[in-house]
């Protein structure tokens, strides 16, 4: 059952910058409203088979979502082409609220589709049966809607040659220097055709297109070995993954330093991180508990978490914005069809806002945020971050290094887990500030942490700001457009593993 | 599939055909009170060509294409991966039991019942936030190919996973079970996790250095995961393994003896065929200390010029295999764990940790977080502790053995708990 796939090309919303160039604009427009037509049939069709699906459904609440995705996926490990090809794969996911109990099913074929809901049914009556506090869904808006990103080159018109010559391109840079063991350089693009149909009328068709690249280096000296990553992925076009060389020889450069870096010894240091560290901090040791599906089941840390609650110095400022146009995290709707908002996770220091679903907006008494999401139509939605980050503050990286004065300098994430209160993180590299200037390359940076301690360890924010291009956060699915961002920052007492 | 396979080898010279059917069922309470249930059930095929020593792959949910999909896995050569190895030919496997029919059985209606009992049992007895579920999960496997296979599994998995939380964080006390039809979590499972979660209650906060440290079943993972990444013969050819030249040499302790057996149907998953349709057999990695083998799936065994080992997995049927170290065991020892706890002077039981992911992973690196750890002197447990790390390198640590545990864990693999010497403690 693929509806979708013979005109994916022609997406009305996607701007002919190339068109325009070659003169062929006008023919384009024509070409462009034939197929708006057609497509706006398709989409139609899509919509009443999905709303004859759930009108089998006796629940109280019916939402079902279905989704083509499409993937191209390159990768080279060291010199050698491993992987090339496009994939279109399909399926379901219906959620039921029946007597104030919620259960969800995900199945792939259509014919699967009256077996499924009755499941779903049957699974949610016996919820019903188990649980004092019948669950409740805050009420949202009624969307009639479609949408899809504009995009900066659409990856769907970049032939696959051309994708592996600049996959094939990237890989070759580290592979010139001797001491470069071996490489795992990865091209891929992602597209998710997503229709949603609740009982409640809503009716949404979003598209979400993703590109990246991410290159992992690991160098060799005798047995030592090395790594480090280098990547780019964006939510707006296939431009996201051109004119990395540079970035890649940086990587390259440093992988090879890091064969004579010092493994950092173990304790307690005061620390500047760099934005990209700062935004996985914002995302690790915060953003996790600012996701209600998290401290929902968790009585101790809810009641410590309430909002107005005091969680650091009054310059922090943590917000989830997904938006952000461009950004990684970008998306309008989430997986059970509330438009996203940004959302003052702390304010000047306060614990001001949680992400929400529609259950746990209504079990917190709380405004909806709209940051369901789901990795594709295997799962059903959770509670994920959009493009969270530290904001700005107003200090310069030098007067930073002046305050910190010994200490260390930790750069760029390489992988982080949050456990309860406690987090970690990994740095790919650093150095030794002695007196405020740089006294060595250190390796082997992990850091650990307390998340009702290291926030009101931020000392100093800088007056900087990235948000990250490497994406990606492993809560039960994989989400490679969770995006993270932030300043350089200064953090007092972080726990630092080593021998 | 037959059909497709028939298509397939038409217009290329060896063909795979893998169809994968999964059926699963979760029941979850959180806080002690039921909050999710959840059903998955999916189907897809991929398929895998060679051609001109050249190799193509695409995956499906559905035939309702097999034209589309053979189009796809051709388009495919055009990236011109090499593939020089050979699929392998139908050879008479032995009968795995890997499916227990009583699985049908377990409705969501039982799940939730099981949930219900653990989780009641605990309520009475302890201050813990209590998280408990249990699941069912059904995986049909057909391989076929153009030499003559045609091999399928059915494969049934009960499983259920307990968690005592200390309130306020969120760490705490696990406990699992893994088997091919239901059991009940067991009274002495649950009586072990009270004993160690009220030796957590209270929190210190011992001195950094250097010290001794008993990982429990689900930390090891810190250490396998590291070692499997250099005995994978991916690491192997890429040059990327600090024990690549090591074969014949003693490189642990002579108390550890890890192997994979994917043959013993009394676990969960056993299986005679790998899914490039190689037949599986138990295959030691390291054997008394001493490094014996690496393992490998079709493509890097004739990338390195050796014998295929039968570890060619997939993560599901949309992906390639890939070697993989399913069905690991380390060998039971033959202290118990008490034991092993009165043999630490000072040091640290890792329950979980965090970060076992991340950091220097093909050097052996680890640098984790406790999640959490119990921390003991002088034989006894004195309490847990938080923000804290322990940092090693995998092939130094399992130098220092101290003693392995007389009792495998059915953790996904069989793995008995570990106490290592001098490993590296920070904390506040």
């Amino acid at each position: 059952m693929r509806y979708t796939r013979h005109f994916v090309v022609y997406t009305p919303q996607i701007g002919g910058v190339r068109d325009k160039m070659t003169g062929i604009h006008t023919l384009h427009e024509i070409i462009y409203k034939l197929f708006y037509v057609y497509i706006t049939k398709e989409r139609d069709i899509m919509f009443e088979k999905l709303k004859k699906i759930i009108s089998n459904s006796s629940a109280d609440y019916t939402d079902i979502r279905y989704e083509d995705k499409t993937t191209t996926n390159i990768g080279f490990s060291g010199k050698e082409l491993n992987t090339i090809g496009t994939n279109t794969t399909n399926g379901f996911v219906i959620r039921v609220l029946k007597k104030g109990g919620f259960a969800t099913i995900t199945f792939t074929k259509e014919s699967d589709a009256i077996k499924a809901l009755k499941i779903a049914e049957e699974n949610a009556e016996l919820l019903s049966r188990h649980i004092k506090k019948p669950i409740r869904l805050a009420e949202t808006n009624v969307i009639k809607d479609n949408f899809s990103p504009k995009l900066n080159e659409d990856p769907r018109k970049i032939s696959l040659e051309e994708k592996l010559e600049l996959t094939r391109k990237y890989n070759a840079i580290p592979l010139q220097y001797e001491q470069i063991a071996t490489t795992s350089t990865r091209y891929f693009d992602i597209v998710r055709e997503k229709y949603f149909v609740n009982s409640e009328g809503s009716e949404i068709n979003e598209n979400l297109i993703t590109v990246g690249t991410l290159a992992g280096l690991t160098s060799k000296d005798g047995s030592l070995l090395q790594s480090i990553l280098s990547g780019s992925f964006g939510s707006d076009g296939f431009h996201n993954v051109r004119n990395q060389e540079e970035n890649i020889e940086n990587k390259t450069k440093i992988v090879l330093d890091l064969l004579k870096a010092t493994p950092v010894q173990g304790g307690t240091y005061n620390c500047i991180l760099n934005p990209s560290l700062a935004g996985v901090f914002a995302h690790e040791a915060f953003g996790h508990f600012s996701e209600a599906d998290i401290i929902e089941g968790l009585p101790a840390m809810r009641a410590k978490m309430q909002i107005g609650q005091k969680m650091g110095m009054e310059k922090l400022n943590i917000i989830d914005d997904a938006t952000m146009p461009n950004q990684l995290g970008f998306y309008k709707y989430d997986d059970e069809g509330v438009s996203v908002r940004k959302v003052h996770l702390i304010k000047n220091g306060i614990l001001s806002g949680r992400l929400h679903s529609r259950r746990t907006a209504a079990e917190f008494g709380e405004p909806i945020s709209g940051h369901m999401i789901a990795e594709d139509y295997r799962f059903a939605p959770i509670i994920r971050m959009g493009n969270i980050y530290i904001e700005a503050g107003d200090t310069t990286l030098d007067e930073m290094f002046e305050k910190l004065g010994n200490g260390l300098y930790i750069i760029d994430a390489k992988g982080g887990e949050t456990a309860g209160e406690n987090f970690t993180f990994g740095g790919q590299y650093g150095y030794i500030i002695k007196k405020g200037k740089k006294a060595g390359m250190i390796r082997d940076l992990n850091i650990s942490g307390n998340l009702y301690q290291t926030l009101n360890d931020i000392a100093v924010i800088g007056n900087d700001f990235v948000q990250n291009k490497i994406g990606g956060c492993g809560k039960q699915q994989n989400n490679f457009r969770s995006s993270k961002g932030g300043p350089h920052i200064l953090i007092y007492n972080l726990i630092v593993g080593g021998l | 599939m037959k059909k497709l396979l028939e298509m397939a080898t038409k217009v290329c010279d060896q063909v795979e055909v893998f169809s994968q059917d999964d059926q699963f069922n979760k029941v979850s309470y959180e806080n002690a009170k039921l909050h999710d249930i959840n059903s998955h059930f999916s189907a897809g095929i991929a398929l895998r060509i060679i051609k001109d020593g050249k190799l193509g792959f695409a995956y499906t949910r559905d035939l309702n294409s097999r034209e589309e999909l053979i189009e796809n896995a051709l388009h495919s050569l055009k990236g011109e991966v090499a593939a020089s190895f050979q699929l392998p030919s139908y050879q008479e496997l032995p009968n795995i039991k890997s499916f227990d029919t009583s699985i049908d059985e377990i409705s969501s209606t039982k799940l939730v019942d099981e949930c219900n009992r653990i989780t009641e049992n605990w309520k009475e007895n302890i201050k813990a936030e209590i998280y408990v579920s249990a699941w069912t999960y059904v995986q049909k496997i057909r391989l076929l190919n153009n030499r003559g296979i045609d091999y399928t599994k059915k494969a049934s998995w009960y499983g259920a996973f307990v968690e005592l939380l200390f309130p306020g964080g969120a760490s705490g006390i696990i406990g699992s079970l893994n088997s091919k039809s239901f059991t009940p979590f067991t009274e002495s499972s649950s009586d072990e996790m009270i004993k160690l979660f009220k030796f957590g209650e209270k929190i210190v906060q011992p001195k950094s250095g250097k010290m001794k440290v008993l990982f429990m079943p689900a930390s090891l993972n810190i250490i396998t995961r590291r070692f499997l990444a250099g005995t994978n013969a991916k690491s192997i050819y890429e040059n990327a393994s600090p024990i690549k030249d090591k074969i014949g040499q003693k490189i642990f302790s002579d108390k550890l003896t890890i192997y994979t057996d994917p043959l013993n149907d009394k676990y969960i998953d056993a299986t005679a065929f790998d899914n490039e349709g190689v037949p599986t057999s138990k295959l030691l990695l390291v054997e008394n200390g001493i490094l014996k083998s690496f393992y490998n799936d079709l493509d890097y065994a004739q990338k390195l010029g050796v014998k295929p080992t039968g570890h060619g997995y997939k993560n599901d049927y949309a992906g390639k295999p890939f070697p993989m170290a399913d069905h690991l065991v380390i060998s039971s020892g033959a202290t118990s764990f008490e034991e092993m706890i009165k043999m630490i002077d000072r040091g640290i039981i890792l329950v979980r940790a965090m970060g076992a992911h991340s950091g220097n992973i093909l050097n052996g690196d680890y640098s984790v977080g406790l999640n959490p750890g119990l921390y003991v002197e002088n034989g006894e447990i004195i309490g847990r502790v938080k923000d804290a790390m322990i940092t090693g390198n995998c092939y130094e640590t399992m130098k220092h053995v101290l003693a392995v545990e007389n009792k495998p864990h059915n953790v996904g693999s069989r793995i008995p708990a570990v106490l290592f010497d001098n490993v590296s403690f920070s904390g506040k």
